[in-house]
């Protein structure tokens, strides 16, 4: 009878501790390849808190399904345009810094921007940016020093662009001399004119993997981003990355927790275990890309703390411009322009 | 109810009812944005316009769907003079033999398309596979740019949609009465006067819809594009996918997709016709 | 001879479709992430997949689909076939028009779409919905293969099952269902293979309690084609090599 009591009052109770307590599941929505899964095991090691990652490989895809209403994730990886505009839509929950002690360990000049004040939203997880990705091997790279160099005709046919208008356009508005996130129409036509006189020289598209066709030796010089030139290079020792003297294009990736999100609890948390230094150091090693962490910048082994292609000088950054988020009409003129790029080459028979 | 009342209700009332609730409900949805307005922080806003459709006029976009057309015309076309005989010796072989035939048509089919393409790459590489060979046999000098060619991209095209052709082509060729061929053969026509007048009437309809499956997937693919062409062509798949994604311009995407099915649709809709009327001559 | 031609092109193309699978069987073995050249034998990159366990996981997720989309497909693209073809009814233009539309929708279109349609019946994505849309883009390819071999079908069978007093759906079974057996047999393995490849769709229809493979692979290989998926699409060839066998040998015995 005594047991049978205890075990009612145990039932009893459950729902309880269930309600008082998360599930012990994180859903992490994430660019693919942009977590170790080493970091994700020592979470779990650590608070018993599963996580499942999905992935996406363009934050438009991400964006699109979060505001359809496809929802159930826990965490989302925007880029810094993308939080605006998210934060703005009402897509996210904002943050509770109470449970960020780690926030603290961030470099202050990544916080606190102009796309997300206070940080209400969002923590500042990995930077990069778009330069020229060079194959030392068949390019003079002391030659090269600004983004005109890719208009010189001795490289016609062996350029790579990437396949994304904004930041395409982004780079040619700032070789013209304008800003990144410039949306007058005149000025984004002067870019589209002069893109036009590049697209013959251009072997290929593609922004999500360049580094195979330099690796492969179809290209031989292009624009992209530096995590591409550095894993790139450690797979081909000639492949190097140049800051043009008018300015690369920064991005910055944050996490964020979207609207809705049914693990927020568990989703501080992780958020505060990544901001750990060694943490944060562990994931820039593996990953090569920049931690925003000062403390974790510390930690890491000199040769990636002074590879240029990963962590810049402040003097590579000069002119460099973060990119912000544009109005609807300007993205749609980009995408316009772009398609005219691709159909100036017909196929057989048009 | 009788026995046979009810055979035929199950039967329209499960495809009606699936393709109402899943076909026709998100494709009015889709008709429905293409004449609503973007919003700056909504996708759609309740401003009923054809603004959309009025933007499509654009040459710009009228070569877009000129690309696609040929690409996928050319594809089909391929596939068909590749996979007719293909399948016509399947469905002619031993019939112990036959399903593993097929079956070993579709198999590499579940490798993923994207890693398949990936493999073709490799081969058509300036310092791939092909490359190396043709030169290690002496036949060039110099390698050839195969890759990010138009030649290329339809090789793809043709590879990934040859068992869309086949399959339909197999299915319609294997029931065909071969006892019409002999009395052919019979009457003294010869081969291939048999094979043009008695065969290939006899499996058109598989020739249709081996056709049917191939061009107009064909038409909205692009990534095969993008892979092998080195993404230098828009395409209306590709089109159609950046106004949804990067553009965020829903109502032109659908206005896109909604005019590309009507085009077809016509399209169809004439050859029928045609086919129709010519069947009816030959009749008379 | 003539036998000889014959076999040479069945040969040949199926050289063509097994080429590319070669290729990355070979190069699952290549010791290098990025690079074509031959580097070296490794079993490398099928230790790293072995270590993903959540990659079996997945891909056994996509399996399950796979199977159940393209049965559920082919039941209600053989019926519907049928019934659009043997019946005449109000709305039988309605149908085929849809089914049309099916094959003509872009994928993004199609999964935004219904993404919006599940978002606003209030289902959980995940499994369910997954299914569902993979059978709703399979149906067609079902219906149009099946189409193409009733049409020319010999109507007297029909007329003569049922002047024997078999009713409509003996006849389905007994007579026509039959003489499908082909077209619905190759409707079948087009729908597996279609739900096999599909990434757009299910990246919008999928929640985060399933992932389905091929969303899987197309990330990985898009930012850059990555060994382990060598790998693991070499394991998963040879495993289906191996129930092809297995299943060959069952029926053998069972005859």
């Amino acid at each position: 009878m005594k047991k049978l009591l205890l075990v009612t009052a145990l039932l009893a109770a459950l729902p309880l501790a269930a309600q008082a307590e998360e599930e012990k599941v994180l859903n992490l929505y994430n660019w693919t390849e942009y977590m170790p899964k080493e970091v994700l095991k020592a979470f779990t090691k650590e608070t018993g808190i599963k996580v499942k990652e999905s992935n996406y490989a363009a934050t438009e895809e991400m964006y699109s399904k979060l505001k359809a209403g496809g929802g159930g994730y826990d965490l989302v990886v925007p880029s810094t345009y993308f939080v605006q505009r998210m934060a703005r839509e009402g897509l996210l929950e904002p943050l509770d810094h109470a449970k960020l002690p780690n926030l603290k360990n961030v470099d202050p000049k990544f916080l606190d921007k102009p796309f997300d004040p206070g940080n209400k939203y969002s923590v500042p997880y990995l930077m990069s940016h778009v330069g020229i990705v060079v194959d030392g091997g068949k390019v003079d790279v002391s030659s090269l020093k600004s983004w005109l160099d890719l208009w010189k005709p001795e490289f016609k046919g062996k350029v790579l662009l990437m396949d994304t208008a904004r930041e395409t356009f982004a780079v040619v508005q700032k070789a013209l001399g304008y800003s990144a996130n410039d949306t007058d129409p005149k000025h984004i036509e002067a870019a589209f004119n002069k893109l036009k006189e590049l697209v013959p020289s251009v072997k290929l598209f593609n922004g999500e993997s360049p580094k195979v066709s330099f690796i492969q030796g179809e290209v031989s010089i292009g624009i992209a981003w530096n995590g591409e030139a550095f894993m790139g290079s450690q797979e081909k020792k000639s492949l190097t990355y140049v800051y043009p003297q008018e300015g690369v294009v920064l991005a910055m990736d944050t996490m964020a927790i979207p609207k809705g999100a049914k693990h927020p609890e568990n989703a501080h948390k992780f958020l505060d275990f990544i901001m750990r230094p060694e943490i944060a150091a562990k994931i820039s090693e593996t990953l090569g890309y920049a931690t925003l962490n000062a403390e974790a910048v510390k930690l890491l082994p000199k040769k990636l703390a002074s590879n240029r292609i990963v962590y810049p000088t402040d003097e590579d950054l000069k002119n460099s411009e973060l990119l912000e988020d544009i109005p609807t009409e300007t993205q749609g003129l980009y995408e316009k322009y772009w398609s005219e790029l691709k159909v100036g080459k017909k196929v057989k028979g048009g | 109810m009788s026995d046979h009342a009810l055979f035929k209700r199950v039967a329209i009332g499960t495809i009606a009812v699936w393709l109402l609730l899943f076909a026709f409900a998100p494709n009015l949805m889709v008709v429905i944005a293409s004449f609503l307005t973007r919003g700056e922080s909504e996708f759609l806003v309740w401003t009923p316009t054809t603004d959309a459709y009025a933007r499509m006029l654009d040459p710009l976009y009228l070569h877009v769907f000129w690309n696609s057309f040929y690409l996928s015309a050319m594809t089909t076309l391929l596939c068909l003079v590749i996979g007719y005989p293909f399948a016509y010796l399947i469905a002619r072989a031993n019939p112990a033999v036959r399903p593993y035939l097929l079956l070993l048509v579709i198999i590499p089919f579940w490798t993923s398309s994207l890693v398949r393409t990936y493999a073709m790459i490799v081969i058509l590489n300036t310092n791939g596979l092909l490359n190396t060979l043709l030169q290690s046999l002496g036949l060039i000098d110099e390698p050839l740019e195969l890759l990010y060619t138009d030649g290329a991209v339809i090789a793809g095209l043709v590879y990934t949609l040859l068992p869309f052709m086949v399959l339909p082509l197999y299915a319609a060729i294997e029931k065909l009465d071969w006892r019409l061929v002999e009395a052919a053969r019979d009457l003294g026509a010869r081969k291939v006067r048999t094979f043009a007048s008695v065969i290939i009437p006899l499996t058109s309809p598989g020739i249709v819809a081996g056709c049917m499956l191939v061009f107009l997937p064909g038409l909205g693919m692009f990534y095969v594009a993008d892979f092998l062409g080195g993404s230098k062509t828009t395409l209306i798949g590709n089109l159609i996918q950046r106004q949804f994604l990067s553009a965020r311009d829903w109502p032109f995407g659908s206005a896109a997709s909604v005019t590309l099915t009507i085009v077809m649709g016509l399209m169809i809709g004439l050859y029928l016709l045609a086919a129709k009327r010519a069947n009816a001559k030959v009749e008379v | 001879m003539k036998g000889l031609g014959r076999g040479a092109y069945l040969a040949l193309v199926y050289a063509f479709l097994y080429l590319p699978i070669a290729v990355l069987i070979v190069y699952s073995f290549n010791d290098a992430r990025y690079s074509l050249s031959w580097q070296g034998f490794t079993w490398g990159w099928y230790e790293s997949l072995s270590q993903n366990d959540d990659l079996i996981d997945v891909a056994l997720n996509s399996v399950i689909v796979a199977l159940l989309s393209a049965t559920l497909a082919t039941i209600i693209g053989t019926l519907g076939a049928v019934a659009l073809y043997r019946y005449r009814f109000s709305g039988r233009n309605v149908l085929n028009g849809l089914i049309f539309v099916l094959i003509m929708s872009p994928e993004i279109v199609m999964g935004i779409s219904l993404l919006l349609l599940f978002v606003t019946m209030g289902l959980e994505l995940g499994f369910t919905t997954v299914l569902l849309s993979h059978t709703t883009f399979s149906i067609p390819f079902v219906v149009v293969t099946v189409m193409s071999r009733l049409s020319g079908f010999d109507k007297f069978l029909i007329e003569a099952a049922q002047d024997l007093g078999a009713t409509e759906f003996q006849t389905f079974r007994k007579v026509i269902l039959p003489l499908l057996i082909p077209a619905v047999v190759a409707g079948w393995l087009l729908s597996f293979t279609l739900s096999m490849d599909d990434v757009i769709i299910s990246f919008f229809v999928t929640g985060p309690d399933f992932e389905v493979l091929p969303l899987k692979v197309y990330s990985m290989v898009r930012l850059g084609v990555k060994p382990e998926i060598n790998a693991l699409s070499t394991v998963m060839f040879a495993l289906t090599l191996v129930i092809v066998l297995i299943a060959q040998s069952l029926l053998k015995e069972r005859k």
